[in-house]
Order: C-alpha cells, then sequence, then structure tokens
C-alpha cells in the first residue's frame, strides 16, 4: 500500500511541470527550504540566547568568587540565580530539539537516531549507513522516525531501523511497528517529494519510505 | 595551573578567562578556534587545554583539534566543553584518549570550585564526565540493559552512577560519605551483577569498562 500525498506547508499546485531554474518543483523546494530555515534557527539559539546565558552563569561564578567573604545571603541568592540559569538552558535545549536536533546537524542521520533512541528508552536497533543525506532529508527521516516510535510507545518486539543510500534517494525502513503509524509520522516525506509503503499488517508491519536528499 | 582555551563565542571565552585567573591559574592564552589553538600550543606549554566542541574548523572542530593535539602533546590534558551533554560526542572522545580527559556542560563549570576540580582531576590523569550525563547512562539504559541495572541496589547504583562521572574509588568514598574499602566491595559486587570482567585496579580501564556497558547495544556496535 502507497501513502497518498498529503497537505504539505508552503504548498501550493504539485504538479511535477511546475519546476524552477534547479529543476526542482515549487512544493519540494519550499520544503527544503523550511528543514533549511529550522536548521538555522537551531544554530541561533545555540550561537546566541545559550551561549550567553552559559557565559551568565561564569560571570555568576566570578561574582561569587569577589563577594566570597561576603554575606552568607549572597552565596545562597547566587546559588538560587545559576538553577534558574540552568534551568532555562535546559528548556532552550528542549526546543532546540524539536525545531532541528543539533546532533543530526553535526553528526547525521545515524548518531541522531542512536541517541534519540536511547532517551526514549524503546528497544530499537538502528542501522543508517555513514554519510550525509542533506539537511531536509535528515530532517524529515528523523521525525517520521522518532514520530513513529513515540506514537508506539515502550514494550514490544525489537523495532529496526534502516537507512542507505540508493543514487539520490535515501531509502529508509522501519520494521516492526503498526502500519498505521505511517500516515501521521511520514507524511513529511510525501511533502519534500518522496514516497512512503507499508506492507505486513497490524503490529509487525514495514514502513518504507524513500526519501530524495543530496 | 597553566591553562590554554579555544571557544568561538566571544563573551563565554572572556567569562572563562576570568574565572580560569579568578581560581589562581595561569591562562596561557585564548583563540577561537582549534587551528590557532594548536598554533599557540606549539610555542607556550600548558597542562591542560580547554575546547570548546562546536567551533571551527566546523563542525566540530574541537574533537578534530584534540586528535591532533593529544598527538602533538601527550601529557596535555583535555577538557571538552559543550552546550550539550551527548553518549555520542562521549565515545568519540574516549577514542581521543581514556587519560587526563574530560566532557562538561559550559554552564556547570561556572563556580571557581568546580572549574579548579575538574581540571584538577584531569590533571592527575582521570577521566572527568558530566555528572548529568553520567546520570543519564545508569538510569535511562538501553533497553536490553534495563533489566541488569534493577538487579544493582540503590548504593550500588550510586557507585556506578560515580564510576561514570569516572571518580576515583576515593573520590567515589568521599562523596558517599563511605570508606575506599566499602566502596571496593560495592564495585566487585556491581562487576558481578553486569558479568564485567575489567582490571578494577585499573582506574582507566574500569571507567571504560562501565561507560562502554552502558551505551553498547546487545550484538555490539
Amino acid at each position: 500500500m502507497t501513502l497518498e500525498p498529503a497537505h504539505c506547508a508552503g504548498d501550493a499546485p504539485r504538479t511535477p511541470l511546475e519546476r524552477g531554474t534547479d529543476g526542482l518543483s515549487r512544493a519540494r523546494r519550499s520544503e527544503r527550504d523550511q528543514w533549511l530555515h529550522r536548521r538555522r534557527l537551531e544554530r541561533q539559539l545555540h550561537d546566541g540566547a545559550a551561549l550567553r546565558i552559559s557565559a551568565l552563569a561564569l560571570q555568576l561564578g566570578l561574582v561569587r568568587h569577589q563577594v566570597l567573604d561576603g554575606e552568607p545571603g549572597v552565596d545562597a541568592a547566587i546559588d538560587g540565580l545559576q538553577d534558574e540559569l540552568h534551568a532555562a538552558l535546559q528548556e532552550l535545549r528542549d526546543v532546540a530539539a524539536q525545531i532541528y536536533p543539533p546532533l543530526l546537524d553535526e553528526a547525521g542521520l545515524g548518531p541522531a537516531l542512536g541517541e534519540a533512541v536511547d532517551r526514549l528508552g524503546v528497544a530499537v536497533r538502528v542501522d543508517v549507513a555513514d554519510g550525509r543525506f542533506g539537511p531536509a532529508a535528515e530532517g524529515v527521516a528523523y521525525f517520521a522516525v522518532t514520530g513513529c516510535l513515540e506514537a508506539r510507545g515502550a514494550g514490544g518486539d525489537e523495532v529496526r531501523v534502516a537507512g542507505r543510500r540508493e543514487g539520490e534517494v535515501l531509502v529508509l525502513a522501519v520494521d516492526g511497528v503498526d502500519e498505521r503509524l505511517a500516515e501521521p509520522a511520514f507524511d513529511q516525506v510525501l511533502c519534500l517529494g518522496g514516497t512512503v509503503e507499508v506492507a505486513g499488517g497490524r503490529g509487525a508491519g514495514t514502513i518504507t519510505a524513500r526519501i530524495p536528499c543530496e | 595551573m597553566r591553562v590554554a582555551l579555544a571557544e568561538d563565542g566571544a563573551l563565554f571565552r572572556e567569562g572563562l578567562q576570568m574565572l580560569l585567573q579568578a581560581a589562581g591559574h595561569e591562562v596561557v592564552g585564548s583563540t577561537a578556534d582549534g587551528d590557532a589553538l594548536v598554533e599557540l600550543l606549539s610555542s607556550r606549554p600548558a597542562d591542560v587545554a580547554i575546547l570548546d566542541i562546536r567551533m571551527p574548523p566546523e563542525p566540530d572542530g574541537g574533537l578534530v583539534t584534540a586528535e591532533r593535539l593529544r598527538a602533538l602533546h601527550p601529557g596535555l590534558g583535555l577538557l571538552f566543553l559543550s552546550h550539550y551533554a551527548e553518549s555520542h560526542y562521549l565515545m568519540r572522545i574516549l577514542q581521543i584518549g581514556t587519560e587526563a580527559i574530560g566532557y562538561r556542560l559550559k554552564e556547570k563549570v561556572g563556580s571557581v570550585d568546580v572549574l579548579s576540580d575538574t581540571l584538577a582531576r584531569i590533571e592527575a590523569g582521570e577521566i572527568v564526565i558530566e555528572p548529568v550525563l553520567a546520570k543519564r547512562l545508569v538510569e535511562r539504559p538501553r533497553a536490553d540493559k534495563r533489566g541488569v541495572l534493577t538487579t544493582l541496589s540503590e548504593r550500588e547504583s550510586d557507585v556506578l552512577r560515580l564510576m561514570a562521572e569516572g571518580r576515583s574509588n576515593n573520590g567515589i568514598a568521599a562523596q558517599l560519605y563511605v570508606t575506599p574499602k566499602a566502596v571496593e566491595k560495592h564495585i566487585a559486587s556491581i562487576f558481578g551483577k553486569l558479568n564485567l570482567h575489567a582490571d578494577t585496579a585499573a582506574h582507566h580501564r574500569r571507567v571504560l569498562a562501565v561507560l562502554t556497558y552502558l551505551r553498547s547495544q546487545r550484538n555490539g556496535e
């Protein structure tokens, strides 16, 4: 069974005839630009607000050192402020992870999925080929897989996630999940001009996505 | 202690430099990228180099720079700072070296005591791992390790977490207010339950065995 095209962000008529100078359809180009934009936003958080708050934590540490012989109340107040800064940074990290995971940007699909799976605590075997597939394909693949695993929940048999390159296509297979998880989780694949096929059945199906990549 | 640092964010770099000086360390130089740090250290010796992981040369200049530094100056301690505590980076760092090496979150070295303790442990040859990351590895292990880890007593879990932070027996003993002898007994019991056969007397090998165990998949990775 193949998934039907969904509504995509920045969508317009999705006819293959409508192509720009780079040979991509307008819808697919707009989709790709959105992923580049998300990656830029994450970098902006990292290089901007996050770094500024980390520097503040250091400056507070310096203040504490300078007033070491001062009021004991000052020490406790600085502790409290540093704890607040740490909490703010953690919130920024959580937001950044939903925009575009930094590890996906820096290390690629395999490492980012490996780390995500560890945090979800689901029994998953990740086997993604080394190498990079471009920010859009990697973003789509990452959120499709993690969305699918989050919806599935813990327990059950081991899920296998495999990714490999076939020419200019990233072939991503998720094995051992309910086929009904394909539609919500893999919608974005269609927006990027890819295809999604499901086989098997409830509980132990295989979702295979073919995602155009760089 | 003589410290060199490389960090591309000017605000953080300057803050760290001031905190290091306040802690009584000599900052032999600070640079905005890894290549400049290698250049600096070719003429100015240091005891520990502090590196931001995500800096030029992109994307993870801290790691490539550290590999070069470890080859050029094997006695130089390395401390990685990052905005993220990821086990992926921890494993890459342990490939660079398992002695005199550390990985901490940027905001967590924001006190003279913590900064000096971290640097002193690295200079003494220890591995220093961000407690948040060590805690996550022990408390949220990979699915196939969860069963075994629940067989540990609460005290053994504490010891395992502190081992994953890279702490020595004496360090663990001090944190838990017990004797080093008691720590040794806990460690022997943990290694028995996890079925690990590392030389428990060799600190680096022991930390490495624990971390590899917590990170590796069933069929190896």
